[in-house]
C-alpha cells in the first residue's frame, strides 16, 4: 500500500502559485484543498487534490468551477472501483483503490472511495444481493489488510469495541472495520470482540485494560449489550462508553453520563473518541496531582489541633 | 434574435476592441498588471479568477455578472449577482443559465434569443449585445444585459445593468 505525497501549506501555495492566506480562504469558503493535520496540527495537503486543483484552474473561469472539476476529476477513483466491483473484478478494484491511495490518507481514502462505492453497489443491488455479499466481502478482506499494515500501536491507548453488527455483510460492519483500521493508524491498541461473547470477558479486559469500550452496530438487542458492557465494566471499573452506528438509547447501555454517541463516520468517530479519552486523561492527571496536596496537609492540621 | 441585434451595430471590428481585466468574482480589476504576476488568482478577494473581456462589456464598479459557457451552464457568479440573485456561486456552478435568467422581453419573436446570445457570445462569433432579462421566477425585475465575450477560456460574459 503506497504512502500517500503530502505538502506543506507553503509548497502547496507554490504549486498553485497563491499564497497562503489564499489557500486557508479557499479552504473556509470551498472546503477544498482539505487538509490533513499533522501532529503537530500543521496542514498537510495531499499532491493529487492540489495537482488536480492546478489542472483545473488553468482551465477555469472561476475557483468554484475549477473546485468543482478537480473534485470531479478525483471522484473517478469511486467510478472505478463501483465498476470493478459491479465486474466482479478484484484485481481491479485493488487497483483502484492503490489509485485512489495516491492522491489521499488511508483514511480518505477509505471514506471518500471505499465506503461510498459499497453504498452505491449497496443503493443499486440490495444488501441481500450476490454484487453487495461480493464487494461487502471485498472491502472487508481490504480493510483487514490495511489493518495488518498499519503502524504498531505507538500511544498508551487501548479500545475494545464491542461488535454488535449483523455479521461482514452489514453496511455497519465495514464502518467499524474502518473505525478500527483508523484507531489502529492512529496509535491505539484495538480489540473488537463481538457483544454475544460474555465467558472470559474480564480476563479479556484485565490484559487489555482499555481507556475507553465503543459499541458499534444496531443489530444486537440491548439487553444482550447491557449485559456485555456490565461485564466489561465489572472487569474493569468505570470507563468511558461510546457508541458507533448505534441508535437505541438504553441508559444501562450508555452506561450514565460519561457515555457519548459517536459521529457516523469512522473518521469522525476515531477523532471524537481519541479526545473523550485525552479528556478523560487530563482530568485524572488533575486529580492525581491534587491527591498529595491532600496528603501532606492531613498532618500539619493534626498538629495545628 | 434579429430584433436585439438591430439594437447595437453590428460593424464591430473585433481586432480594435479594447480589453479589459477583472475579476470574476469580486470584478476588480487586477491588483498587478496581468504580465507582471504569474497568477490568474484575484489579489484584492483571492476568490476568483482574473478574466478579459471587451471594454464595453467587462463590469463598472459593482455591476452584477455571470460567466457561462458554450454549454450554457454557469461557471462564475460575481458577489454582486450573488446577492442579486440569492444564490451562491458555489451552487450555481454547472447550472443551467436558465435556473436563474429568463429573457424578459416580450416583443423578442422567441425565448431562445437569450440563449442563443450567449452561446454566440462564448463560441467568440458574436459581437456584443443587450437583452433585457428578468430573474427566473420573479416578475416586474427587468435588467438590461450586456452579452459579450470573456475568457480565457472562451465564455459569455452576461453583466447585468440597470
Amino acid at each position: 500500500m503506497s504512502l500517500v505525497r503530502t505538502l506543506k501549506t507553503s509548497e502547496a501555495a507554490a504549486l498553485l502559485n497563491v499564497s497562503p492566506n489564499t489557500l486557508r480562504a479557499w479552504e473556509r469558503r470551498f472546503g477544498y484543498p482539505k487538509p490533513q493535520r499533522s501532529a503537530g496540527r500543521h496542514r498537510l495537503y495531499t499532491h493529487g487534490e492540489v495537482a488536480a486543483l492546478r489542472d483545473a484552474l488553468q482551465q477555469g473561469l472561476s475557483i468554484s468551477s475549477a473546485v468543482s472539476r478537480a473534485r470531479e476529476a478525483l471522484s473517478t477513483d469511486t467510478h472505478t472501483l463501483v465498476g470493478a466491483l459491479n465486474g466482479f473484478e478484484l484485481l481491479r478494484a485493488d487497483g483502484a483503490m492503490e489509485c485512489a491511495l495516491a492522491l489521499r490518507s488511508v483514511e480518505r481514502s477509505v471514506e471518500e472511495v471505499l465506503l461510498p462505492s459499497l453504498d452505491e453497489i449497496g443503493a443499486r443491488f440490495g444488501l441481500d444481493s450476490a454484487p453487495w455479499a461480493f464487494a461487502a466481502r471485498w472491502a472487508d478482506s481490504w480493510l483487514r489488510r490495511a489493518q495488518r499494515l498499519a503502524p504498531p500501536p505507538s500511544r498508551p491507548l487501548a479500545i475494545l469495541i464491542g461488535d454488535a453488527t449483523r455479521n461482514d455483510l452489514d453496511p455497519d460492519a465495514l464502518a467499524m472495520r474502518a473505525f478500527e483500521l483508523f484507531c489502529g493508524r492512529a496509535g491505539a491498541r484495538v480489540l473488537a470482540l463481538p457483544v454475544g461473547s460474555v465467558a472470559g470477558l474480564g480476563d479479556v479486559v484485565a490484559s487489555l485494560s482499555p481507556d475507553a469500550v465503543v459499541i458499534a452496530g444496531n443489530h444486537v438487542c440491548d439487553d444482550d449489550v447491557a449485559r456485555w458492557a456490565y461485564r466489561v465494566r465489572a472487569a474493569s471499573g468505570h470507563l468511558p462508553i461510546a457508541l458507533f452506528r448505534r441508535t437505541h438509547d438504553d441508559p444501562k447501555v450508555r452506561g450514565g453520563a460519561g457515555s457519548r454517541v459517536l459521529p457516523g463516520t469512522p473518521f469522525g468517530a476515531q477523532r471524537q473518541l481519541l479526545a473523550l479519552v485525552d479528556d478523560r486523561r487530563g482530568e485524572q492527571t488533575a486529580e492525581i496531582a491534587a491527591r498529595p496536596l491532600q496528603i501532606a496537609t492531613g498532618p500539619r492540621r493534626k498538629a495545628q489541633s | 434574435m434579429r430584433r436585439l441585434r438591430a439594437l447595437h451595430s453590428v460593424d464591430v471590428a473585433t481586432t480594435d476592441l479594447t480589453l479589459m481585466s477583472f475579476c470574476g468574482h469580486c470584478g476588480m480589476p487586477p491588483a498587478l498588471p496581468p504580465a507582471a504576476s504569474n497568477s490568474r488568482v484575484c489579489g484584492h478577494c483571492e476568490l476568483g479568477l482574473v478574466l478579459q473581456a471587451p471594454a464595453d462589456v467587462a463590469p463598472a464598479g459593482d455591476e452584477p455578472f455571470l460567466v457561462i459557457d458554450s454549454t450554457l451552464s454557469v461557471c462564475a457568479v460575481s458577489a454582486r449577482a450573488e446577492d442579486l440573485l440569492g444564490t451562491d456561486e458555489r451552487h450555481a456552478v454547472n447550472r443551467h443559465v436558465a435556473d436563474f435568467l429568463v429573457p424578459a422581453d416580450a416583443n423578442a419573436p422567441g425565448a431562445e434569443n437569450l440563449l442563443v446570445l450567449l452561446v454566440e457570445a462564448a463560441s467568440g462569433s458574436g459581437e456584443p449585445q443587450t437583452a433585457v432579462v428578468r430573474p427566473r421566477q420573479e416578475f416586474g425585475v427587468r435588467f438590461r444585459a450586456r452579452i459579450g465575450p470573456c475568457g480565457p477560456p472562451r465564455a459569455a460574459l452576461l453583466v447585468l445593468a440597470d
